[in-house]
């Protein structure tokens, strides 16, 4: 049977994926690029009824237009080509009802052609500019119906109609192709992807070579007669030289296309390696109207970005500039550290420490040195002293967690210049964390310049008293390390700060289990009486009553559950994939097979799984978000680590 | 509960009326006694070249634009006429005024009177007033062809009789805004109002009266890509060919003020027509018609960004052989036309198509 169908395969960057459109026995591997016929199968053809030149029989997106009668459709539309449903250009421009009435046009026809073209082989096309409401409402509708792809119009501005696009684009049910069509240039690409559309137009490789517009990833260039151009080694443009100015724009197309092939080739690398956010922070740069468009799509679209943000990465993550202030691995990490982190009770004093290049900052020779001085004032009652890492973008780390992503991985220019963008989302971390420390424990700020501006504008917000050790110097010199030493002791003998147990394991698994897991993961899998074994910097076992229940791995900062572990977090309430079966079959669990899952699952992360009487029956790494799971009908969902055997 | 298609031109409507604004109740007062425009020009009279007066006479305006219909989508030449309708008295100056024009010229002559609505709407124009204007007309020798312009629902039988009375055996055309042959289009795109049928109809009451038709087609109302538009004009003109009008005057959509496709031109949701577009309409309709009826196009604001226009290098000599392919109807005029910018309007109307954005 011939069959139209979108499959999403493993994988995600942020809304971005890997996937496959399958028209007949012709399966396009998404992202893939679509234009009119190139004659050139890399791209899915595009047409227009009744306007076509080529006659060519292979599966192609058809246009309907408007005001063509839905009888032309008899004869020209082939078994396995989807077909774009009609809408009117510009009419959503009218108000905000008139996209409306263009969704109801397109309900009305595809009840109209059901009989002969199946929902699932139509495009819902998006009005530009449509309130979110109806458009859900109208994107379930037309859900239910069976059709399962939609198409967005850019006008490559980058303003609000794109911008609008991007937003509308959220909206999208889970499992359906997202289609970019409009003037879209090599170097929006990358955001395109990144925000989760499946097929590009790239319709604009004619455009600009019919204007003598040579295409690069980040701009154009005017090829003119007679004059210098750029050098370029595609092999299309080998030949500019030499040929006639007829001959011109067919080379430019064909060069203009391979750019389309290599930033989009690019991008799929990076969503592989983990480093499309990146590559899209780095278009930031190609034009003010690339950096605004992504900071809105920031600021507007966080939940949906973050959503499909994994919650571990490429072992090496670059925050360069302002655009990765609020990159969504980077705000989810400010807002877990707020909302998860519970400092462990009995600290006399947090120490503020400036961040190391190296990561994680214990490995880096200044905190080597922060913690040998630690040691030689309060040899034996250092676990009182809470470490706090100030750093941005990610406002403050806890020593327990330095290892976790992306605070172990993150890479960010050093100049010891901050903005006041990112000392005002330090100085708001630092007040928030310094909260829910007791007002008589004294904060010890062993930091200088723009560490020290930080403290400085937290300070009237912060109700302990603090101690400047380092305001002149460098905290690493010799002359403030002994200030700090001298500190630490008068401390030791004021507060008084007494010798006592060592509880780093403990406190390193606490703090991951709550990062991971919310707020009780840390007391349900580290009770009184738990034992811990291992070292930070390898591998820490916790059991409980001779039960291991996790186990920390330092090279990912994470906890990996057993399904005791699973078990004593199970009432929290989180975390949890549920499933139709009673227990698990196989290494994986696909999405067809869950019932439902907490919608605070990111792919990567630890689950729980739950069966259908309710029991653990499995925990497992997340391949997709919570949302992904309950909606989508095919795909990895869990890889499972441990499961009830004899199931 | 209206249905989907009442409501999706309901929505035009609205956004017409919209547009439109307080630019009815503001438009700044006028001389009463001169009208709004006149000019000779060059012009095909039957098989020769003439002389043509073009008359605007200065009215209150076309009813269907001061109504609550909200006039149509590109239309604001309601803004030439005036706030209040004219005396008979101040008409027949108007009229005077204009027609001393012709003074200089010789036969043969073609006067072409338009309102900023409808000539035989005898709320616009008094009947008697109507009647003395034709009767000044019908005693100039040099005149042999009269063309009136109207909506199609004031041809009617009454009207008729009277101006094949008075004009005698001159050739009598009425001009009357078809813009398309498709409802759909006229409806939803233009706000125009009457149907298909409605034309047809006044085509043949005129014929009834030996009074030819000149049917207005419009190319690229708003809300179509560029290629649907070429391509419903190619048919309107097909279509009007078919009931027998006499002439096909083309006129691609030019941006004017007060109205929707203004609008959606601020906002890039509109580009006028390419003149690629306007000689493509054009060979189709010479090929067709194959000589029999004229084919006349002089597009207004051509070649600057409110009109009709191409890449600003080719603009002049293709608006040329526009202009004067719709004097001799020689098509040589059309053809052999050359530009870069040619294939950039061949992938705007594939490109169009495909992904509803508007290339301005």
């Amino acid at each position: 049977m011939k069959l139209t169908e979108f499959r999403i395969g493993r994988g995600h960057d942020g809304p971005a994926r890997i996937g496959e459109y399958i028209m007949g026995t012709q399966v396009y591997e998404t992202p893939a690029l679509t234009s009119a016929c190139l004659s050139d199968d890399r791209f899915l053809p595009y047409k227009t009824i009744g306007r076509a030149m080529s006659h060519s029989s292979e599966p192609h997106l058809l246009a309907l237009p408007f005001e063509t009668s839905l009888d032309a459709l008899k004869g020209e539309v082939g078994d396995s080509d989807s077909l774009l449903l009609p809408s009117l250009p510009a009419f959503s421009a009218l108000g905000d009802d008139a996209g409306v009435l263009m969704l109801k046009h397109q309900l009305s026809v595809i009840d109209e052609i059901r009989s002969h073209i199946a929902p699932s082989r139509v495009i819902l096309r998006v009005p530009e500019e449509i309130g979110p409401e109806a458009l859900a409402s109208y994107l379930k509708d037309s859900h239910s119906r069976g059709v399962r792809a939609g198409a967005f119009t850019f006008d490559g501005m980058l303003g609000n109609s794109d911008l609008n696009a991007l937003l509308s684009r959220s909206h999208l049910p889970l499992s359906w192709l997202a289609v970019a069509l409009g003037r879209i240039a090599p170097g929006t690409i990358p955001l395109l992807y990144y925000m989760g559309f499946d097929l590009i137009d790239i319709g604009h490789a004619q455009e600009a070579a019919a204007k003598h517009q040579r295409l690069w990833h980040n701009g154009a260039e005017t090829i003119r007669a007679d004059e210098h151009h750029r050098y370029c080694a595609c092999t299309s443009c080998q030949h500019l030289e030499d040929i006639g100015p007829s001959e011109v724009t067919d080379v430019l197309l064909q060069h203009n296309v391979n750019v389309y092939v290599s930033v989009l080739s690019e991008a799929i690398d990076a969503m592989n390696s983990g480093r499309l956010r990146w590559l899209v922070e780095s278009t930031t740069h190609y034009s003010p109207a690339h950096a605004s468009i992504l900071r809105r799509v920031d600021r507007q679209a966080y939940s949906f970005v973050e959503e499909f943000t994994p919650s571990s990465g490429a072992p090496v993550v670059p925050l360069i500039g302002p655009e990765s202030y609020n990159a969504p691995a980077v705000r989810r990490f400010r807002e877990y550290i707020a909302n998860r982190y519970r400092p462990p009770s009995g600290k006399k004093v947090a120490l503020l420490l400036p961040c190391s290049a190296r990561k994680p900052y214990s490995d880096s020779k200044s905190h080597k040195r922060f913690l040998e001085t630690i040691e030689a004032s309060l040899s034996g009652a250092t676990s009182q002293i809470a470490q706090i890492i100030l750093t941005s973008p990610l406002g403050l780390v806890p020593r327990e967690l330095e290892r976790i992503y992306p605070a172990a991985n993150y890479d960010i220019p050093v100049t010891g210049e901050w903005d006041t963008e990112e000392t005002n989302l330090a100085a708001e971390a630092l007040a928030t964390h310094l909260e829910k420390f007791d007002s008589d424990v004294v904060v010890v700020a062993h930091v200088s310049g723009g560490y020290l501006g930080i403290v400085k504008t937290a300070e009237h917000r912060i109700a302990q008293s603090i101690i400047y050790t380092s305001p002149e110097a460098s905290p690493t010199s010799w002359e403030s390390r002994e200030s700090l030493q001298e500190t630490l002791v008068d401390l030791k003998s004021i507060l008084p700060i007494r010798s006592s147990r060592p509880q780093e394991l403990e406190e390193i698994v606490r703090a991951t289990a709550d990062f991971q897991f919310g707020p009780g993961a840390g007391d349900a899998l580290v009770p009184e009486g738990a034992k811990l074994m291992g070292k930070p910097y390898r591998q820490i076992l916790c059991q409980v009553q001779k039960e291991q229940v996790c186990s920390y791995v330092a090279d990912t900062g994470l906890l990996s559950l057993t399904l005791g572990g699973a078990r004593r977090l199970a009432p929290l309430n989180r975390y949890w994939v549920h499933l139709d079966a009673p227990s698990v079959k196989g290494g994986s669990i696909f999405a067809v097979g869950v019932r439902d899952a907490d919608q605070s699952i990111r792919p990567g992360d630890e689950v729980i799984v739950i069966n259908s009487h309710d029991e653990v029956t499995a925990v497992g790494r997340s391949e997709m978000s919570g949302r992904e799971m309950s909606e989508l009908e095919r795909g990895r969902a869990v890889s499972v680590r441990h499961k009830e055997e004899g199931g | 509960m209206d249905t989907l298609s009442e409501q999706i031109r309901n929505a035009v409507k609205q956004a017409s009326i919209r547009a439109r604004g307080e630019s009815i109740v503001e438009r700044p007062s006028k001389s009463l006694t001169r009208p709004s425009a006149a000019w000779t020009s060059p012009s095909r009279i039957g098989s020769i070249q003439g002389t043509a007066l073009s008359i605007v006479l200065s009215s209150i305006g076309c009813a269907h634009a001061r109504s609550s219909e909200g006039g149509c989508t590109m239309c604001s030449y309601l803004l030439d006429g005036t706030d209040k309708n004219p005396t008979e008295e101040e008409f027949l100056l108007q009229f005077q005024s204009a027609m001393s024009k012709l003074d200089k010229h010789t036969a043969p002559l073609s006067v072409k009177i338009y309102t900023s609505g409808s000539f035989l709407d005898s709320d616009e124009i008094p009947a008697s007033t109507r009647n003395q204007m034709l009767e000044s007309i019908s005693n100039d020798d040099r005149i042999k062809e009269v063309v009136l312009e109207s909506r199609p629902e004031y041809v009617t039988d009454s009207v008729l009789t009277e101006v094949r009375r008075i004009l005698g055996d001159r050739r009598v055309e009425l001009g009357i805004g078809l813009e398309s042959s498709s409802d759909i289009v006229r409806s939803v795109c233009i706000n125009k109002n009457f149907n298909f049928r409605s034309f047809a109809d006044s085509v043949n009451t005129a014929k009834r009266y030996s009074i030819g038709t000149r049917a207005y087609v419009l190319l690229k109302p708003p809300f179509l890509t560029e290629r649907s538009a070429l391509l419903d004009a190619q048919k309107t003109v097909t279509d009007a060919l078919a009931l027998g009008v006499s002439t096909i005057s083309l006129n691609p959509v030019n941006v004017q003020r007060n109205t929707l496709v203004e609008d959606l031109w601020e906002k890039g949701k509109f580009r006028p027509p390419w003149l690629w577009s306007v000689v493509e309409v054009l060979r189709h309709a010479h090929r067709i018609a194959e000589g029999t009826i004229n084919i006349v196009c002089d597009p207004v604001a051509a070649g600057k960004s409110r009109g009709a226009h191409n890449c600003g290098k080719c603009d002049a000599p293709i608006l040329d052989a526009i202009r004067r392919f719709s004097l001799d109807q020689d098509v040589r005029s059309l053809e052999s036309l050359a530009c870069d910018c040619r294939l950039l309007w061949l992938h705007v109307l594939e490109h169009e198509d495909i992904s509803l954005q508007t290339h301005t």
